[in-house]
Order: structure tokens, then C-alpha cells, then sequence
């Protein structure tokens, strides 16, 4: 089987186009952000989060009125995974094993004949998760810059370090907008946490690896068809090499959702962030990332005439 | 042919290391499965006869991060301003205290070094300010006329040692409990790491961690005082409010009194409920009331409930002891966990060194028929009444909930105090049963994930695509056998990392099949094709495989725990998808072609 074997789509004639989605879908995608407030889990937020497994179906609603007073405030209770199985999580100050007791407790008191283990814990202090924000951006940053200077030093073109990494910060906020649009309407936790940054690296060292695929092709076709006009030779690159990304990106599209199925409830965040941004690192490798070099070489181009 | 003869050693020589590496697992699991096998005693017959086996395999097995086998991930920090009001001792002033509780707030929201912090906010009312009048140590060349600088330097390095006297403490004490392989290690400047697998108490371990072990008897309050106190006290909340509807009446009310029964027997000021404990602490912690007490005199809770009330809550003492330390917790040299001979209640019993034994006789002898409050950690645990003068430096912790209890501060007592109190400032922990739920889960992704992949491949480039699977399988060969060999710990994202690789491995493959078809395409033979199909392809490879491999890094060294093991199973992935497709995928398609002289199937 071969698809897109003979490719010659006018992608980069039609660039703006795809200027216009992606910049709908950014401008969208700040809105929400800026709206709603990125959704931290835990880990950035602070705070304490119990996993309780139950031999019998609790009630959600139930189990919350129950831990607000002795809380003092109300948690955040939702279902792990399965249906016997609730996620809580509190703000509630003092020291952990207290709140465990008073949890264990409250839930005994509600459910005096269920059989109850608690199965997680995470505990994070709020000058910890502080550390760890601050650790996820230093580490998103560094690697933003880090991939600048190596397509610099590869491709000895700033105009496609350019362009590759306005392609990744493409992704990174597209994802994180429909991440955080989606955050209470699934039925799984998917808030920000050290999971979701991982998958936002490596949706960047992913996004890349399709962008410079084309890049390398850009380059070596720029040695070949030297009279070529740039964008016709920038718009075959993209299509000499469009079925090799369509076939990875489906590979790798595969496995992530077979992750996200099977991979149990505390991939699921991780595994959902990667299947949104394989789909969006592939869109940007092709629509967006070498439009945008070719842009900027042609204004550098006009500049220099 | 040339070349092949080199490609085919490697794959043959990296195949047998990673099997080499990977038999320890798979005779470790065997032996595991026999032993589950077996009934009570024949096990552990099995595993006394066969103990240096199984601990060999163990140790060379691959290593399971704690969210795989189950554990506590616990994150402890030293408390800095403990530390610091330790060293000053007596000579702390409202200044000091003021700049330290300052830098500790500033400390909570800010990525800041606390003794820096500290120092800034020490000078930031008077630049002339000196730190010189509240530490001094002789050995270390600290003296009235060191400077402020000197004094911070100095400072971090009392640090640096209380970290990690605290780690050794932290070490044997759990040691003393009994883990398996524990991994206690330091973290920046005033953290420490304990990694814990198979714990099945985890509030006894916490506590463990935590407890700092500083023992002190102190004397009690005057009584007259205590009571005279409390009187000013509980006036000092006395508010009259009118009643609602009816301006000309006023009822009295009193906030401290909601919570809190005042007593004034003996050295006992009151009594509250478990859970207003700490709305009490709230009310007389505040500078007011402190000003109201007797001088020296301050105020704890019993470490256990001392009655329960009539409304079934256990209540809590609160009892007035003298600030000042008549002894530590040092002079103790023996403890062990005990039963009261006549109540049958645990306790600890402990001797004292000749010294401490000294002082003890000294401080018993005349407090006779006085209280002397045993406290620990900022606990009363018993005030008893001195009877007699004790000679031979025996005393007794009593007020323990039960043996286990006994049994920790035993261990506690025993491995030193702590040169401040650690606090846990993170903790992940794992029960065994999601520890095994997410080892199938992630197995199964990564069978399932391998499968559909291969399944493709076949469809897609057919016999090549086959070729390219069985590169792939070796890929993972490869990928579990540098985690055995490196003794990398294996995570649930560590898992999902591998499950990422199995989709991106293939990208090497497309790559080149993609552009062999474009070659034949173009008209090439098929060995050119071949030839500059791979040749072609290697710098896109190279180039978007580092690149890949560069964010895998940055992860690593950013990421804490379970993610660092998502970076290495990233990276390992991408060396051995490299090798599998620049080797082994160019050895079997080479072979295929040249030797057998078949047709290149590729789709």
C-alpha cells in the first residue's frame, strides 16, 4: 500500500490559510487559558490527594458532604478509574497522617460496612510544588532553546530555527487550550501536573523530529533544483516527504491511544495530552513550520534586494 | 559481503549482552513463581536453602520504580529556622525571631535560599545590625567580631552537616525498622530523598522520619501561678455582646471557653477536645497571652488523650511546665520497649549515663513530691510526682498507646536526636495492589502497541515491513536489556516511554523504505535503490532522532521520580531504534536481496 506517494499539493502557496486556522486556534486556545486558568493537579498546586478503593460502589456526592465539615472546606472528590475507586483531594492543612485518619474515619462513618484500602497518596508541600513548577518551566524553556541552536547549528539558518520553534510553541499552547477547555468534561483527571509536562516535551522532541524530516528534505532539495523558486521547491519538500510523516505519525497515533485505552488511569492524562499534540505536532510540521521559514527567508530576501 | 560481517558481530554481540542481562529477570520471576508455588513451610525451607540464588538474581533484576512495586516516596526538609534559633540558643531576641519568621515566609513563596533570606531581612531595618551577637563557636572561628558574611557562610555549613547527620539518623532509623534496599539520599541544599519499598504502615513510618527525638524533663509550673494565670487569661477573652433583639440585656461570651475547660489542678491548666486542640493553640499562641503567663512558664499538650469526656471525645491536657531544660535526651544510653508491671500499659525504660544519672539524682532529689514533665517533641508524655530521689538514672516514658508505639521511640531514642526537625514536604506513596495493576497495564500497552505497529508495517511495506518488525522486536530486547544493564529503575511512565519508542522506532524504517520506493521510483536499480535509499535517509534520521533524544535529556535532568524514568526509557529507546534500523533492517534487507538475490518487497 502507498499513500500520498505522488503528493503535489499547493501546501505552501496556500500558507495563509493555514495562518489563519492556527491563529484562530491559538487566539482560542489563550482565551481559554486566560478564562478558565490553567488547571494545576497536585503537583503544582500543593495540597494533599488519597486514593480510596472500595470493595462496593461509593457515592461521589455523598462521600464529599461527608469529608467537607471535618475538612474544613470542601474536596475535591472524583471517581479513579473505575466506579469503586475515589480520587480526593484537599487543601486542608496539618500533617498527613491526621488528615488520613480523619478521612479514613468520615468515610467509615458514612460506609460503616465497606471494606476501604487506600491504595495512592501524594502529599506536596506548597514551597515544593512551587520547586516543581518552576522546574517544569526551566525544562520547556531549556529545551526550546536548546532545539533553537541545534537546527542553528545543523541547518545554519536562523530562519528554520525560526520556524521550528514557532511550530513548537504552536503546539504547546494549542494543546494546553484544548487541554484545559476539556479539563472538567472528561471523566478522568486531567489537570496539569509532572505527567502532562512530560508529554508536553515530548510532543515537542516529536513535533520536531517531523519538522526536521522536512527541513533535511528542504535542504538537500535546495542542492538539487537550484534555480527552483523557493516556495515551489519548499512546497515539493513537503510533499516528497508527506507520506513518510502521515505514516509515523499514524504509528505513533496508534500506540499512544492504545496507551491511553490500556494504560490505566494514571497515564491517562499523559496519554490523552500525547494523542492531542501528535495530531497538532503533525499539523504544524507540514502547515506551519516551513511556511514560516520560507516567510522569513523571503523577507530577509527582500530586505537584502 | 563487506561491511555486513561487522553488522552482523554487533547485532549478534549487543543480542547476547542484552539477553545475558535480562536472564537475571527472567530466572528472578521464575524463582518467584516457584516460590509462590510452594506451601508455608516448603517455602521457606525453599528460600532458606536457596538464599544467595535468589538475592544474586534480585540484585541483577530489573530494578521497579515505587509506583510498580508499591512504596513511599518521601521528601523531607530540614526545618532551617529550628536549626537556626538552636544556634543562637539563649541570645535570640524579637529581633531575630522577627527576621527568621519573615524569611521563612518569604521562603514558602519564593525560590530563595532561607539563610540568605534571613540574613537580607536581618539587615533590612538597620544595615548596622550584627549577627555576631547571636552566634559564636569557638572551633570554627566564629566570634563577636566575624562579619555578617562570614556568619551566613558559616551558617550554610552548619547546614550542609545537619543535613546530612540527618540523613544518617534518617538511615538507621530506617534501617532499624527493617526495609528492604532503602534509598536515602540528599537533595539540593536542605532535602532528603527516601525512597522506601514494601512499607505496609505508613503513618508509623512517617512518623519515623519525622520525629526528632528531643527528650527534655522539665519542672512544672508553680501551681498558685498557673492558676492565676489562667484566670487573666480567660478574662482576657471575656466579651460581653448584647442579645440579639434586645439592646438593653448583654450576655457574656467567651471565645476561649467554647473550646477549651480550664482546670488549674496542680500543673494541669485545662483540657480540650482532640479537634479543637489547635483553634486553642490559635487563641493563646498569640503575644498577649504569652505576656500573661507566670515568667519561664510555658504551655504543651499531653502527647495522649487524657480522658474522654462526656461527650465521648478524648480530650487533651494542657499542662504549664518551666521553660528551661533540667536535661536531654543525650544522657540517655540505654531504652527498650517495656510493660508497666502493674498496669500492664507499655512504656519505654531508659538508664542514663553516670552524668545524666548525676543530674538526675540532683533533680529528683529536690522535687520531691513535685511534677517533672517528660517531653518529647514538644510533648508532655507523663508528669509524674517525684516520690523519692533516684540514684541510679532510671526514668520511664509512659502514656504510650501501645507497644509498636514503644517499640519506634525505642528506635527514635536510640539513633540520635536530629540536629533539627524534618519536615515532609512531598510524599508519593503506592499501594501494592495499584503498583500491580500498573504493571499489567503496562504491559499490556506495550504488547498491544508493539502488535498494532507490527500488524501495519506488514500492510504497509509488506516483507519489508516484516523486516522492519523483527528490528523492532529486537528494539525492545535491546530497550529492557541497557534498563537491567545500567540498573535504570523501571517506571509506569517508564513504560509509557517505551510504548511511545515502539511508535516512533518505526520512523527510522519509514524513512528509508519510503525513500528506497522513491528511488526505484526514479528509476534506480534496485541494489542503488537500496543503497541510497539508506544513505539518504541517515540524516534525517540522525537529525530527528537527536533532536528527540535532546528533550528526552532536558526532561531528565528537570523531572523528579517517576518521570526521570519516562526520560530514560525515551533515550534508550531512541540508541537502540537507531542501531535496530541503521543495522539490523540494512543486514536482513542486504541479506534478502544480495545473498538470496530475492526481489526487495516493499510494498
Amino acid at each position: 500500500m502507498r499513500i500520498f506517494e505522488t503528493a503535489d499539493y499547493n501546501i505552501i502557496q496556500n500558507r495563509k490559510i493555514a495562518y489563519v486556522i492556527s491563529g484562530i486556534l491559538i487566539a482560542l486556545s489563550i482565551g481559554v487559558i486566560v478564562t478558565k486558568g490553567l488547571q494545576y493537579g497536585i503537583d503544582f498546586r500543593g495540597g494533599t490527594e488519597i486514593v480510596i478503593s472500595f470493595d462496593q460502589a461509593p457515592s461521589v456526592g455523598d462521600v464529599r458532604a461527608q469529608l467537607t465539615e471535618p475538612l474544613g472546606g470542601v474536596p475535591e472528590v472524583k471517581l479513579f478509574g473505575n466506579e469503586t475507586d475515589l480520587l480526593i483531594r484537599t487543601d486542608a492543612p496539618g500533617n498527613i497522617n491526621n488528615l488520613q485518619e480523619i478521612i479514613t474515619n468520615s468515610v467509615k462513618e458514612l460506609y460503616p460496612d465497606y471494606e476501604t484500602t487506600i491504595i495512592k497518596t501524594d502529599v506536596v508541600g506548597p514551597r515544593f510544588a512551587e520547586d516543581l513548577k518552576e522546574g517544569a518551566l526551566y525544562a520547556i524553556i531549556t529545551s526550546i532553546i536548546v532545539i533553537f541552536i541545534y537546527i542553528l547549528i545543523r541547518f545554519r539558518k536562523w530562519t528554520f530555527s525560526a520556524g521550528a520553534v514557532a511550530a513548537l510553541l504552536h503546539d504547546i499552547t494549542i494543546t494546553l487550550g484544548i487541554f484545559t477547555l476539556l479539563s472538567n468534561l472528561m471523566p478522568f483527571n486531567m489537570t496539569i501536573d509532572q505527567n502532562i509536562i512530560a508529554a508536553f516535551l515530548t510532543i515537542v522532541g516529536y513535533s520536531l523530529n517531523d519538522t526536521v524530516v522536512v527541513f533535511d528534505r528542504i535542504r538537500e532539495n535546495s542542492l538539487i533544483y537550484k534555480t527552483m523558486d523557493r516556495e515551489k521547491m519548499v512546497n515539493k519538500s513537503i510533499n516528497n516527504t508527506l507520506s513518510r510523516t502521515v505514516v509515523t505519525s499514524g504509528t505513533t497515533l496508534f500506540v499512544v491511544v492504545v496507551l491511553f485505552i490500556l494504560g490505566g488511569e494514571v497515564l491517562r492524562g499523559l496519554s490523552f495530552a500525547l494523542i492531542i499534540g501528535v495530531v497538532i505536532g503533525t499539523y504544524s510540521s507540514i502547515f506551519v513550520a516551513s511556511s514560516i521559514a520560507t516567510d522569513l527567508e523571503n523577507a530577509l530576501e527582500n530586505k537584502s534586494a | 559481503m563487506k561491511g555486513n560481517g561487522t553488522k552482523l558481530a554487533f547485532t549478534i554481540g549487543f543480542l547476547a549482552i542484552a539477553l545475558f542481562y535480562l536472564q537475571y529477570s527472567f530466572r528472578y520471576w521464575l524463582e518467584m513463581n516457584h516460590i509462590e508455588s510452594l506451601s508455608g513451610e516448603a517455602q521457606e525451607q525453599y528460600i532458606d536453602n536457596n538464599r544467595e540464588k535468589i538475592e544474586m538474581l534480585k540484585s541483577n533484576t530489573i530494578n521497579l520504580g515505587l509506583d510498580l512495586q508499591g512504596g513511599m516516596h518521601v521528601t523531607l526538609e530540614l526545618q532551617t529556622e529550628s536549626l537556626l534559633r538552636g544556634l543562637a540558643g539563649e541570645s535570640a531576641d524579637t529581633t531575630f525571631n522577627n527576621a527568621v519568621s519573615r524569611a521563612k515566609e518569604r521562603y514558602l513563596q519564593n525560590d530563595v535560599d532561607f539563610i540568605e533570606t534571613f540574613v537580607e531581612e536581618f539587615q533590612s531595618g538597620n544595615e548596622q545590625a550584627r549577627l555576631s551577637r547571636y552566634f559564636r563557636n569557638d572551633a570554627d572561628n566564629i566570634t563577636r567580631r566575624s562579619t555578617n558574611e562570614e556568619i551566613a557562610a558559616w551558617l550554610k555549613g552548619q547546614r550542609g552537616e545537619a543535613v546530612t547527620r540527618a540523613m544518617e539518623i534518617v538511615r538507621t532509623r530506617v534501617d532499624r525498622y527493617g526495609v528492604n534496599e532503602p534509598s536515602i539520599v540528599k537533595q539540593g541544599e536542605n532535602r532528603i530523598i527516601a525512597e522506601l519499598a514494601g512499607i505496609s504502615n505508613e503513618e508509623r513510618v512517617r512518623n519515623l522520619l519525622k520525629g526528632t527525638a528531643r527528650l527534655e524533663f522539665h519542672l512544672g509550673a508553680d501551681p498558685e501561678e498557673l492558676r492565676d494565670a489562667l484566670e487573666r487569661i480567660i478574662a482576657y477573652y471575656d466579651e460581653e455582646v448584647s442579645v440579639e433583639g434586645d439592646t438593653t440585656q448583654t450576655s457574656r461570651q467567651n471565645k476561649l471557653l467554647e473550646v477549651f475547660s480550664p482546670q488549674g489542678q496542680s500543673i494541669v491548666a485545662g483540657a480540650a477536645a482532640g479537634q479543637d486542640t489547635a483553634a486553642v493553640n490559635n487563641l493563646i499562641k498569640i503575644e498577649a497571652i504569652q505576656d500573661l503567663l507566670p515568667r519561664g512558664i510555658e504551655l504543651m499538650w499531653t502527647a495522649s488523650p487524657s480522658f474522654t469526656g462526656n461527650d465521648g471525645q478524648e480530650y487533651y491536657n494542657l499542662i504549664g511546665v518551666r521553660e528551661q531544660v533540667e536535661l536531654t535526651g543525650d544522657v540517655i544510653e540505654e531504652a527498650r520497649p517495656n510493660f508497666d508491671q502493674y498496669t500492664n500499659a507499655p512504656e519505654v525504660s531508659m538508664s542514663m549515663n553516670s552524668e545524666g544519672a548525676r543530674r538526675w539524682a540532683r533533680i529528683t532529689g529536690s522535687n520531691i513530691n513535685k511534677p517533672i514533665a517528660i517531653v518529647l517533641d514538644g510533648y508532655v508524655y507523663t508528669y509524674p510526682n517525684v516520690i523519692t530521689k533516684i540514684n541510679d538514672g532510671r526514668s520511664s516514658i509512659t502514656g504510650l498507646e501501645s507497644l509498636q508505639e514503644a517499640e519506634d521511640l525505642v528506635n527514635i531514642l536510640l539513633s540520635g536526636a536530629l540536629p533539627a526537625p524534618l519536615e515532609i514536604v512531598e510524599e508519593r506513596t503506592v499501594g501494592p495492589t495499584l503498583g500491580e495493576a500498573s504493571i499489567s497495564s503496562g504491559l499490556n500497552s506495550v504488547s498491544f502497541g508493539l502488535g498494532i505497529v507490527a500488524i501495519f508495517m506488514i500492510f504497509y511495506y509488506q516483507k519489508s515491513g516484516a523486516i522492519a518488525d523483527i528490528a523492532l522486536l529486537m528494539n525492545i530486547v535491546f530497550i529492557f536489556g541497557v534498563l537491567a544493564a545500567f540498573k535504570a529503575t523501571l517506571t509506569l511512565p517508564g513504560l509509557a516511554g517505551i510504548v511511545l519508542t515502539i511508535g516512533m522506532a518505526v520512523d527510522a524504517n519509514v524513512l528509508i523504505f519510503d525513500r528506497i520506493r522513491e528511488e526505484l521510483v526514479a528509476g534506480k536499480s534496485q541494489l542503488a535503490a537500496i543503497e541510497s535509499g539508506f544513505s539518504n535517509a541517515l540524516s534525517a534520521i540522525l537529525d530527528a532522532n537527536i533532536t528527540t533524544f535532546l528533550t528526552g535529556a532536558i526532561l531528565y535532568s528537570f523531572g523528579v521520580g517517576p518521570i526521570k524514568g519516562f526520560a530514560v526509557t525515551l533515550m534508550a529507546g531512541i540508541v537502540c531504534s537507531l542501531f535496530s534500523a541503521l543495522v539490523i533492517t540494512r543486514l536482513v534487507v542486504d541479506y534478502s536481496t544480495r545473498e538470496r538475490g530475492s526481489k526487495l518487497s516493499i510494498g
